[in-house]
């Protein structure tokens, strides 16, 4: 059941928060908002939940316009930054709450909590209280709570900043299989690169309350619309250097170094290496500017010393200085 | 050392705390001959029930009995009743250029005043509205003035519910009204007993308003028919000390029973939980 957006504004006193967005998410897809605090990712989300009433456009899911509908009438489940489970209901209660709202038979309700803990894992933590429960398992049981009444969407707020980076991972790849498993429009809130490229379908990439490139993560990518775009996914962030004809983008990876010279390589120095592990970060300077490079793991250069660089002739990436929008090739 | 001084420091300020309790306890057990014995009977007096059952039975106290519980019960309920809904309005809502906060401190300003300043306007309008000796009347009264005290209180403690939880439920398919039945005041409950005890207890021992406001005996309150027993003629020490011993235990019962909310409820915000 497609989600579709259409010229979405909400505003906060004189400051727009969200202006003119429309999108719209295909049937089963997942799509992340992505952009760094205060960009609008987030009120856009309440909206389309109906927590927030925007201030002109329209919202329509499966077809039916909701945006006049308050939040319980549009079918919709969220999951929350904090979990918010109900502090004084126990796990059982907590996940079946969205079906004893709807008046279904408790032994109905009794028997969907199960299958639904079953599938998360949390079949032995049931009676439990939400605070006996770890950063992980009242995310899991956040998940349960949407999921248990087969929304028309699902809605997600940051909802794995609050774990510890191996549990984020993990559950990471929980969620990117259960939502396949599922197939339910999702629309998931980030400011977390990673995060928005493993799980997307498509990304939209927010700035300042609008749409910066709504396209798939290998075209965000590889195809970044703008500098803002270009430098926000991707690390390290894209090199952008400003050139007598424009501004010139080149990845880390696209960044090629020696220790020895080579006809048509630039000469440089090294600044600093960072030792990552599977590979080194190297960042060199040319005396004006700072580039950034990835180089094999191991690979040991002295502060200052000497080296010898070049851009792939094939991945560089132009933009406009005025606009600062990507050039059309 | 230090243990022992503190079981000193305790002892102290329990035996102050509780000597006024006992002596009252004793007057309303010792036979008239010996209340004011000398040296005074702190124990092994002879022990009679005859001030209960005078008070109790042949006079009035048993009508005050039931006013204060009437009164306390009908006060509380209405200044929670009408309080709460308003206090979960001001912590909730979007107020325009801040009129929440204004409105707030406007309910608030009302405590600020001595009651005693109110007491001759109240006395003309509850007399204009027939409502002087009535149990009504000292009703409106007393839920107005616990109405302030139950706003401001509850306003803290909607604060410290985290809206998430709230939106939750609602996005589960609640109505709002139903989110804060359901979802937020089985969170606020240890608030809501903590102030629905202070409510009562205001309630309870209230002296000057239902000194001023009723005359006659329908609507007499414990408070003022204990002291009414100080006459011209006599002071009635055994039957004034059993009402007051009577007195005392509805506020003990009640704030007994309340007491881990109302520890919890008095801290909470202080701790995070």
């Amino acid at each position: 059941m497609p989600l579709e957006l259409t010229g979405i504004t909400k505003k906060f006193g004189s400051r727009e928060a969200v202006s003119g967005v429309s999108l719209r998410a295909e049937d089963g897809e997942f799509v992340v908002l992505l952009g760094p605090s205060g960009c609008g990712k987030s009120t856009l989300l309440r909206i389309i939940a109906g927590l927030e009433i925007s201030d002109a456009g329209s919202i329509r899911l499966a077809g039916a316009d909701v945006t006049q509908r308050e939040a319980r009438d549009r079918d919709i489940a969220m999951v929350f930054q904090s979990y918010a489970l109900y502090p004084h209901m126990n796990i059982a209660q907590n996940i079946g709450y969205p079906l004893r709202v709807r008046k279904r038979p408790p032994a109905e309700i009794d028997a969907e909590v199960k299958n639904v803990a079953a599938r998360l894992g949390l079949t032995s933590l049931l009676a439990n209280l939400p605070r006996q429960l770890s950063g992980g398992e009242r995310q899991r049981v956040a998940l349960a709570r949407a999921i248990i009444r087969r929304p028309k969407a699902f809605l997600m707020d940051e909802p794995l900043s609050n774990l510890d980076a191996r549990l984020r991972v993990e559950m990471r790849a929980e969620l990117k299989h259960l939502q396949h498993e599922l197939r339910i429009v999702t629309i998931y809130v980030t400011h977390d690169q990673a995060e928005a490229m493993t799980l997307a379908h498509r990304i939209a990439v927010m700035r300042d309350g609008k749409i910066q490139q709504f396209d798939t993560p290998s075209n965000v990518y590889h195809r970044p619309a703008n500098t803002f775009v270009a430098q926000f996914v991707g690390s390290p962030s894209m090199n952008l250097i400003e050139k007598p004809d424009g501004i010139l983008g080149v990845r880390p990876e696209d960044v090629q170094l020696s220790q020895v010279e080579q006809p048509d390589w630039s000469p440089a120095r090294v600044y600093v290496t960072e030792e990552m592990g599977n590979e080194t970060i190297v960042i060199i300077s040319d005396g004006s500017t700072n580039i950034t490079a990835r180089a094999p793991a191991g690979m040991k250069l002295d502060f200052d010393a000497r080296i010898w660089y070049r851009f792939r002739p094939e991945k560089l990436h132009w933009f406009d200085p005025s606009t600062r929008s990507r050039r059309i090739e | 050392m230090k243990t022992a001084l503190k079981y000193l420091a305790a002892s102290i300020a329990f035996i102050v705390a509780i000597a006024p309790v006992y002596w009252l306890i004793t007057i309303s057990l010792k036979r008239e001959v010996d209340q004011f014995a000398y040296p005074p009977q702190w124990a092994g007096f002879v022990v009679t029930l005859e001030h209960y059952k005078e008070a109790f039975g042949s006079s009035s106290f048993s009508a005050y009995f039931l006013n204060s519980v009437l009164l306390a019960g009908i006060s509380t309920s209405a200044a929670l009743l009408i309080g709460v809904p308003a206090a979960y309005g001001l912590a909730r809502f979007e107020w325009p250029a801040n009129w929440g906060d204004r409105i707030g401190d406007w309910i608030l300003s009302t405590r600020m005043l001595p009651p005693i300043v109110t007491i001759v306007p109240l006395f003309l309008m509850l007399r204009e509205a027939r409502l002087l000796n009535s149990l009504v009347g000292l009703s409106i009264v007393y839920t107005a003035f616990n109405l302030p005290f139950v706003v401001w209180m509850m306003r803290g403690f909607f604060d410290e519910v985290p809206r998430e939880i709230e939106e939750a439920a609602m996005l589960d398919g609640e109505s709002r009204v139903g989110a804060l039945l359901r979802i937020v005041l089985p969170l606020v409950k240890p608030g809501l007993a903590a102030t629905a005890v202070f409510c009562l207890v205001v309630a309870w021992n209230e002296f000057l308003f239902a000194l001023i406001l009723t005359q006659t005996e329908a609507a007499m309150t414990l408070p003022v028919g204990i002291a009414s027993r100080v006459t011209q003629y006599e002071i009635k020490w055994g039957a004034m000390s059993a009402a007051g011993v009577v007195a005392m235990l509805p506020v003990l019962v009640f704030a007994s029973a309340a007491q881990k909310y109302l520890v919890r409820g008095l801290s909470l915000g202080a701790v995070k939980g």
